[in-house]
């Protein structure tokens, strides 16, 4: 086991790993850029390093900056968190040549998945049914004309690099397409590095179901259950919930052993999420694979009730997983709320400034995941993640009770958030019934959605 | 902040219009151009300004840190002893108190900042090795290069803030030091940034 991990991140994900290398008896380092200085990881962290200025570019995002505070405070591992330099190949290979372990797959896996459009066709011979899509990356505009004919519209246009719906767009017409190509390419080039894009077939009505994995080093896997991720604000994901409410039981588990049989195959390592839309017939088709941690890992604490983060550390220490998967039992339904600094009545403007006061919610089945503090400043450089609500309940309905009263009693004050968004979606009735889909509050506009649910 | 109302001594014999027109300038720069020259260097990442007035001109810097002293030293004895183990590592214990904030922070007016030095500070992280031609005493303009940071082999240049005599060190060779960390002390030679 590790004797001392550098977390090379920040906010709530800082803060989480923090108290898994504290579970496992670790020491931890936080590095952090000038803008994080006053913030909670660094405040509770066993050591702290400042690694660069507030642009992530020099800090969070420099690999040469996170490896040379990782060797000067006598690290052995490093835990890239989400986001930043979590699936970048390049920087586990470099973190290993200088004889320290990247908590994640190695750089071999992660070179072997770094492709979107390579993984589909990898994790499609082993079995996963995949959405249809272009063959390789669009070369040019005649080239994605021609693709998106043979597919048909309407198609979504992808980055083969990153996540988190950036650059990404939908169009319905070969007009819409070539007025798009342009800026989607530079959207890419500026949040990846990467202007590489591909076309996957959209569908209309679908749902988003992902599969989490965890495979150790000896190539032994297990599923820890799917969560629904359907709730979304143009692909960026609000809420999540687990178990799916889009498939029956046979279904979800047939999903997830598919899953785990296909990464298993295909070599993978350590904890993963397969990502698939399910259409309208319930089928399920798979579109990528995340290498990392997820922001939404909680869903599955809590339906599993074990620790993804300390599991993916012993992973990468190479210890065997310990446990099979009939160990992994699933009990209830989990919700999760990411409470964002974002304003809904405001085209969700990211917002920062000055918590004037917090009140994490609590009772039983309530878990809150944030670094705010009272008196906590809130800096405009990165994401708008405050922090996450998750409420568990022996069944939906009860869950989204507790979820409820959980949103009610939390206070943040100072800053605008996006609870009225997920107060919102605990009334609406599309949602109650367990039938959202991706695209719905886009469809609706969350201005229609706030007011209709200000209604009931 | 400089002193800008001082003339140097090549200008003390002059005429009663040349003074006038000294003092026109210098209260343009302290009325009109010196409150905005302020608001502009604190919402920019910039570390230092400088204008012209006619024959004048004026340079803002951001306030010297704090001394290394101030900072709350709440993390000493903290993980100081897992360094002992690690060759080169005098990692100096940083403290993200409060108060811990650097001179990097355009909110940091500390009021017991001392005007008369400035202090150069590491621009990565990594091992620290001062430059044998800059030691105490010897005379640096702003730019000038006071040592290097290796940051995992990229030596990053630790530059002098501003005109002045090279103070103490606030590091030694081969310590391992974090960014924006105080590394050596300049202090500000007192005569007025001339025109030449």
């Amino acid at each position: 086991m590790f004797r001392k991990i550098l977390i090379a991140n920040r906010g709530e994900i800082a803060l989480r790993i923090l108290r898994a290398c504290r579970t496992l008896g670790i020491e931890a380092v936080v590095a952090y850029s000038e803008a994080d200085r006053d913030s909670l990881p660094v405040l509770l962290a066993d050591e702290a390093i400042c690694i660069g200025p507030a642009d992530a570019k020099r800090s969070y995002l420099s690999a040469p900056a996170v490896i040379s505070a990782a060797l000067v405070t006598g690290c052995d591992a490093i835990h890239p968190g989400y986001g930043f330099l979590s699936e970048d190949e390049g920087f586990a290979e470099v973190v290993t040549a200088h004889g320290m372990t990247f908590i994640g797959p190695s750089a071999g896996v992660l070179e072997r998945f770094a492709s979107k459009e390579a993984t589909r066709r990898l994790l499609g011979g082993y079995g996963l049914p995949t959405i249809p899509g272009s063959e390789g990356m669009l070369r040019d505009e005649l080239h994605a004309l021609g693709e998106a004919e043979r597919i048909g519209y309407p198609v979504l246009i992808k980055p083969s690099a990153g996540g988190g719906g950036k650059g990404m767009r939908m169009v319905r017409t070969p007009r819409e397409l070539e007025s798009v190509l342009k800026v989607c390419r530079s959207e890419a080039k500026a949040a990846f590095g990467d202007d590489s894009l591909y076309l996957e077939k959209w569908l209309d009505e679908n749902r988003h179901v992902e599969v989490q994995v965890a495979v150790d080093r000896f190539g032994h896997g297990i599923h820890m259950g799917e969560r629904d991720c359907s709730v979304q604000r143009r692909h960026q994901k609000i809420l999540e919930e687990a178990p799916t409410p889009a498939l029956g039981e046979a279904a979800r588990e047939d999903l997830a052993e598919r899953a785990v049989r296909a990464v298993v195959a295909a070599g993978y390592e350590n904890v993963g999420t397969l990502e698939f839309l399910v259409d309208r017939e319930g089928l399920a088709y798979f579109i990528e694979i995340n290498c990392r941690i997820q922001v939404e890992h909680p869903v599955t604490e809590m339906l599993t009730g074990l620790d993804l983060v300390v599991t993916q550390i012993r992973i990468a220490a190479g210890e065997p997983l310990g446990f099979s998967q009939a160990d992994v039992t699933f009990s209830g339904h989990a919700i999760e709320f990411r409470i964002n600094a974002e304003d809904p009545e405001a085209e969700f403007r990211p917002g920062a400034g000055i918590v004037e006061r917090y009140h994490a919610p609590g009772g039983p089945g309530v878990r809150m995941d944030s670094h705010l503090f009272n008196g906590y400043e809130v800096p405009p450089y990165y994401d708008s993640l405050l922090g996450k609500l998750v409420v568990w309940g022996p069944d939906r309905a009860t869950a989204i009770a507790r979820g409820r009263v959980a949103l009610d009693e939390l206070v943040i004050e100072g800053l605008v958030t996006n609870v009225a968004i997920q107060r919102a979606l605990l009334s609406n009735e599309t949602f109650l019934e367990g039938r959202f889909t991706t695209n719905l509050l886009d469809r609706v506009g969350s201005a229609a959605f706030l007011t209709a649910a200000a209604r009931t | 902040m400089p002193d800008p109302s001082k003339p140097d001594s090549r200008r003390t014999a002059r005429g009663a219009a040349e003074r006038s027109a000294d003092h026109a300038a210098i209260d343009r720069l302290a009325t009109d151009l010196l409150p905005a020259l302020i608001v502009k260097l604190a919402s920019s990442g910039l570390g230092e300004l400088e204008v012209r007035e006619g024959a004048w001109k004026v340079r803002l810097r951001r306030p010297a840190a704090a001394t290394r002293e101030k900072r709350p030293a709440d993390r000493a004895g903290r993980g100081s002893s897992s360094h002992a183990s690690h060759p080169g590592a005098g990692l100096t214990p940083v403290g993200p108190g409060r108060d811990g904030r650097d001179g990097h922070s355009a909110r940091d007016g500390h009021a017991g900042a001392d005007p008369r030095r400035v202090v150069a500070t590491s621009p990565a992280v990594g091992i620290y090795q001062p430059r044998t031609e800059a030691r105490q005493g010897t005379s640096v303009r702003a730019g000038d290069r006071l040592g290097v940071v290796d940051m995992l082999g990229i030596a990053q240049e630790v530059v002098a803030p501003s005109d002045g005599v090279v103070g103490s060190s606030l590091a030694e060779p081969g310590d391992a030091v974090e960014f924006g960390q105080e590394l050596v002390v300049i202090e500000l030679a007192l005569s007025p940034a001339g025109d030449a």
